[in-house]
């Protein structure tokens, strides 16, 4: 009785110590680019670490019981041991302990760093339609086939959607929130390091709610980059806006192009229907 | 096989009456196959359907005061008719679930075969939008009836010692609406299928131009409806048919689990419907409940949709659960580890069920003030599912496990279930969440809960309780290396998707960035693998139902009531009713009984 539950301890304390090793120290997650994405891996490793334990106590119970409790055949009985209360409470006790860890951090504690403080150094608004990206900057000036932002600034991002249900989503920032029509939703990202999508295919705007055809390639490019060359990027983007942001840009300053393109939207969509 | 083809042409002449008589109504101008038509086509050829099946010689005949018509023959063809044996209903069910389990395999194949490749090389984003929503929905179809409509059906009323379910009639009832189901969803793709996820979410399943959204709508209403009647049945059978002496205390744990998962039918599947409903309006009848510019929202759908739709998860898994420790607790011969402990955490789980429906929609844009509670609430559940662990490790603790291929089976479920459990608190954390959600993380997440935990139960149960079913013994040596392909192939190939995941593969996508290319050739090349290992498990119970030898009424040496009657049982169970004298997992304890087979007690009223 007391030998068996000391290979259990000791399977279980190993299993432990190399789960815990290899969670801490092999990176599964890429890093990411914004001061959310810290937040999202620390959790992610919290989570896994508290994980470790729970699960190697199962995997060496479940182990041992099927290496050393094997009997073939239906000859003989196990003993008639139908309850232990005393298990049942500790079990009890302990995964409430556990889940009550878990919903204060990374639980309250995440939730509390990610939503926490709603103020910003900039805002961009972002439309969602199918199937494509518009993002317009505060100077005005619009593109539809890159995002460039600047490192070390606090963004808020105004997401909305024409049509369907979008998600805006940059998978190295950390975070997404759905573009719904009729309703503004916003997102908060401190962007903390520069990168480029040349290198790195999670910086891009990818729409992560299922809209129809062109779900899949509703995406652009991402920049982050230093503040002062953002500011050039975004001037120049308005002073000279692209042959295919510059129709798109009309469409959203001037009334006329604006029930323009309503009518396109109004006929694609009697089109569907 | 008459009763069939009288269904056949009542139902497509209910479908012809139905949509001519609307398109006359409409003004007689657009297309035969317009929204509406098709709208009330189905209705009419769905009360044709049930009408030709069995629905005038069981009810109508008998309210206008006709002579009733037997059911005919004992033979094969009785699985073919309105039959009110639940053995009968409960082998439908298994054979229909297992069929429709593999045209949504082979979906999962050819959306394998798609994603070998970053690019569209082998169907078009369209084609795989389709083919994904297609294979979500079978799925989810599966997990929610494969058990509960088989071995339910099949086995509560041996397991609690009645002769039938409470209302036989209503059983065979919801068995046969599911084949104007399976109708509607594959028939879909000639009205352009659809294509918004099993999901359905607006506005997209309102603009989609596919009209196969309208039988998607239509199928998946009538399949609640039946999810409905046959919880209903399920309930009042448990409540009202348990033979004397079988306590509520004395139920076998998958009697439980079928009870708590049916509370959760009857409690919640209506809500689902109604979004349909609503869907099915803002196509053809103009209103807006989900179109912003006329004053809609979409939050509304996805609230209510998740207002069903994640307690349906434990739909799909309780009886699983159910399922898994009836076999550990059998094969392991100890009684069933904190029996009343899982019972409290089954009906924990139905009642928390109902209040975590939002944290699927942490990234939705709804309110801040939502996130803390749903996270915590989401949490707790698994407090009681971890109780469930507790007592399959308990149970198995100093037990003497024969390790069969439903064994096999039961163990891997445990493993596999773990890891969907413990993935689970990565969206349960918000923090996590809003980088996970719509990831390939989720359908890692859910492939383990849902194969793991319900699919795995499916394929347990179906060893385990074969010999009873079919009076035959399927290949013990094929059935466990099936076992192991399943619960090993499940790890090959799902694990790879929580990496790609959180690398930034969002789901239900064609083409995805270039360098997640070489992992994704993997996991299709496991997909395949893990596929073709089902051929292995169709084979051998195809083989031995008809060559395999004949098996004893009680090969397990199991304690329940079950594997008391003959394999496969007679007609109406048990000639008298049994006595219950004690609890079902008595082992280990020398001289007690479940229950008394006398010959001179009490018969059925």
């Amino acid at each position: 009785m007391r030998r068996e539950w000391l290979v259990v301890g000791a399977i279980w304390a190993a299993l432990t110590a190399l789960g815990e090793f290899v969670v801490t120290t092999w990176t599964m997650l890429p890093e990411g680019y914004s001061r959310e994405s810290h937040v999202v891996n620390e959790a992610y490793v919290l989570l896994l670490v508290m994980a470790v334990p729970v699960f190697a106590f199962m995997v060496t119970m479940l182990g041992y019981s099927i290496v050393a409790f094997r009997h073939p055949g239906a000859t003989e009985d196990g003993p008639n041991l139908g309850n232990n209360k005393r298990v049942v409470w500790i079990w009890l006790a302990v995964t409430a302990a556990l889940d009550l860890a878990v919903l204060i951090n990374p639980g309250f504690v995440g939730l509390r760093d990610i939503r926490g403080t709603q103020s910003a150094d900039m805002a961009i608004e972002v439309v969602g339609q199918r199937w494509s990206w518009t993002v317009t900057y505060e100077n005005g000036a619009t593109s539809t086939t890159e995002m460039v932002v600047p490192v070390d600034t606090r963004i808020r991002f105004d997401v909305t959607s024409t049509d369907v249900l979008h998600s805006f989503w940059v998978p190295g920032f950390g975070l997404k929130v759905d573009a719904v029509p009729g309703r503004t939703t916003q997102m908060y990202v401190t962007t903390e390091r520069t990168g480029d999508n040349a290198d790195d295919s999670r910086l891009r705007v990818q729409c992560a709610e299922l809209c129809g055809l062109s779900h899949a390639d509703m995406a652009m490019t991402v920049r982050v980059v230093e503040r002062a060359e953002y500011d050039a990027w975004v001037e120049d983007l308005k002073n000279n806006p692209p042959a295919a942001a510059q129709q798109a840009a009309g469409a959203t300053a001037t009334t006329a192009a604006g029930e323009q393109n309503d009518q396109q939207a109004g006929a694609a969509a009697g089109q569907e229907g | 096989m008459r009763p069939l083809f009288r269904a056949i042409k009542w139902g497509i002449g209910g479908y012809l009456l139905g949509a001519v008589a609307a398109w006359v109504m409409a003004g007689a101008s657009g297309p035969l196959n317009g929204p509406i038509e098709v709208t009330v086509g189905f209705i009419a050829g769905l009360i044709g359907w049930i009408f030709g099946i069995g629905g005038w010689n069981n009810w109508g005949r008998e309210w206008f005061g006709l002579p009733p018509k037997d059911d005919g023959k004992d033979d094969w063809r009785r699985y073919f008719r309105f039959n009110t044996d639940h053995k009968v209903v409960g082998v439908q069910y298994l054979v229909a679930f297992i069929a429709v389990m593999g045209i949504g395999g082979i979906m999962a194949m050819l959306m394998r075969l798609e994603l070998a490749r970053a690019g569209t090389d082998f169907m078009s984003e369209e084609t795989y939008n389709k083919v994904m929503s297609m294979h979500g929905i079978l799925m989810v179809a599966v997990a929610v009836a494969g058990i509960l409509g088989s071995f339910g059906n099949y086995l509560i009323p041996l397991m609690i010692g009645a002769q039938d379910m409470a209302f036989p009639r209503l059983n065979a009832l919801s068995f046969w609406l599911i084949p104007p189901v399976a109708v509607a969803l594959l028939s879909a793709p000639l009205l352009g299928s659809f294509e918004a996820g099993w999901t359905a979410y607006p506005p997209l399943s309102v603009l989609a131009p596919g009209d196969g959204q309208l039988l998607f709508n239509m199928g998946v209403i009538a399949f609640g409806l039946s999810s409905i009647l046959g919880g209903l049945n399920i309930l009042t059978t448990v409540t009202t048919m348990r033979a004397p002496g079988m306590t509520w205390g004395r139920l076998p744990i998958f009697v439980w689990a079928g009870f708590s998962a049916s509370l959760i039918s009857v409690l919640f599947t209506q809500y689902f419907a109604a979004t349909l409903v609503m869907i099915q309006l803002d196509r053809i009848a103009g209103t807006a409940f989900f179109d912003a510019k006329a004053g809609g929202g979409t939050l509304l759908y996805e609230h209510l949709f998740w207002f069903y739709s994640h307690p349906a998860v434990y739909i799909m898994v309780l009886p699983a659960f159910g399922v898994s420790l009836e076999i550990i607790t059998h094969f392991s011969r100890k009684p069933l580890f904190a029996y009343k402990a899982v019972v409290g955490a089954f009906l924990t789980i139905v009642g928390l069920s109902g209040i975590v429906w939002a944290h699927h929609m942490f990234t939705s844009g709804m309110a801040n003030y939502f996130h803390a509670p749903f996270m915590a609430l989401t949490e707790a559940i698994s407090i009681p599912t971890g109780v469930v662990f507790l007592a399959a490790i308990g149970t198995m603790w100093k037990g003497r496990i024969w390790f069969t291929a439903p064994m096999i089976m039961a163990t891997g479920w445990v493993f596999n279930f773990m890891i969907g459990g413990i993935t689970g608190i990565f969206h349960a954390d918000v923090a996590t969440d809003l980088q996970l959600h719509d990831t390939y993380f989720v359908v890692a997440h859910f492939h383990f809960t849902i194969i793991g935990g319900s699919i795995m139960g499916l394929l347990g149960g179906t060893f385990y309780w074969f010999p009873k079913i079919t009076g035959r013994m399927y290949n013990e040596r094929l059935g466990k290396i099936f076992a192991l392909w399943v619960t090993i192939g499940l790890n090959v190939v799902f694990l790879p998707m929580f990496w790609v995941g959180v690398n930034g593969m969002n789901r239900r996508v064609a083409v995805y960035p270039a360098d997640l290319q070489r992992v994704n050739e993997f996991i299709s090349a496991a997909a395949f693998l893990l596929g073709a290992g089902f051929l292995l498990f169709i084979g051998n119970l195809l083989w031995s139902a008809v060559k395999g030898p004949k098996a004893s009424d009680n090969p397990w040496n199991a304690s329940t009531l079950e594997w008391s009657v003959s394999s496969p049982p007679p007609h109406h169970n048990f000639p008298l009713l049994p006595e219950v004298v004690g609890h079902p997992y008595e082992y280990g304890r020398p001289g007690a009984r479940h229950a008394v087979l006398s010959t001179t007690g009490a018969t059925h009223g």
